[in-house]
């Protein structure tokens, strides 16, 4: 009895294993390391923008061209992204589209309901801005992404 | 819809990852058409048909 069950999570965990090498050769295929690269890079634009402008850095328009700077970085990492989807087959478009139909809507619903939170009783902004709500948007695709690949497995 | 695919796959002695070199796509995707969680499109149920020299009615087959 024992032992079927060790069998059986083991078998799982193989098969888990064996998706993740999956999506990551998928990855490769399409994208090679430029995606990774590039979003590596954007991320860290993000992360040393964001630092200077927490620091009392002046004047006005410098800390407005500091927070911009991530955008093209940004841009560019879409912009592979894009491409990449054009060079996948059919069920990985719809896999992309099924994890897009997933986040976004949910994303608009949090987006929404914070909205009305904050009328209803001032959120701490420290929790709640925008500088840490877009962050649960890349999550919401990633979990988007795993359910449609699951579907399909 | 049900379809033919991992029979004749087999018949050939392909592996899915083989099938999916052959019609340009990934083995994710002839995994999930041989257990009928996804039908393919038009383009691509011909370029099955056409790899295995039969006509797309033999291949698949629609359930009510």
């Amino acid at each position: 009895m024992v032992e079927s069950k060790i069998a059986e999570v083991l078998k799982e965990s193989k098969e888990v294993v064996d998706h993740a090498m999956e999506a990551v050769a998928q990855t490769k295929r399409v994208y090679g390391a430029r995606l990774l690269m590039r979003g590596l890079l954007w991320v860290a634009i993000y992360v040393i923008a964001r630092g200077l402008l927490e620091t009392a850095i002046e004047p006005r328009s410098l800390r407005i061209a500091i927070a911009l700077l991530p955008v093209p970085f940004f841009v560019w990492w879409l912009w592979t992204w894009m491409k990449g989807v054009r060079r996948m087959d059919e069920l990985e478009r719809r896999i992309e589209l099924e994890a897009l139909a997933f986040a976004f809507p949910i994303a608009v619903v949090l987006l929404m309901t914070l909205g009305l939170l904050d009328l209803a009783m001032p959120l701490n902004p420290d929790d709640w801005s925008l500088r840490h709500v877009w962050a649960m948007m890349p999550a919401l695709y990633f979990m988007g992404l795993w359910r449609a690949k699951r579907r399909y497995q | 819809m049900k379809n033919r695919l991992k029979v004749l796959r087999a018949e050939r002695d392909w592996s899915q990852a083989d099938l999916a070199e052959r019609l340009g796509v990934s083995r994710q995707t002839i995994n999930a058409i041989e257990t009928e969680k996804y039908d393919p499109s038009l383009p691509l149920a011909l370029k099955i048909g056409r790899l295995f020299d039969q006509c797309v009615e033999k291949i698949f087959v629609l359930t009510d």
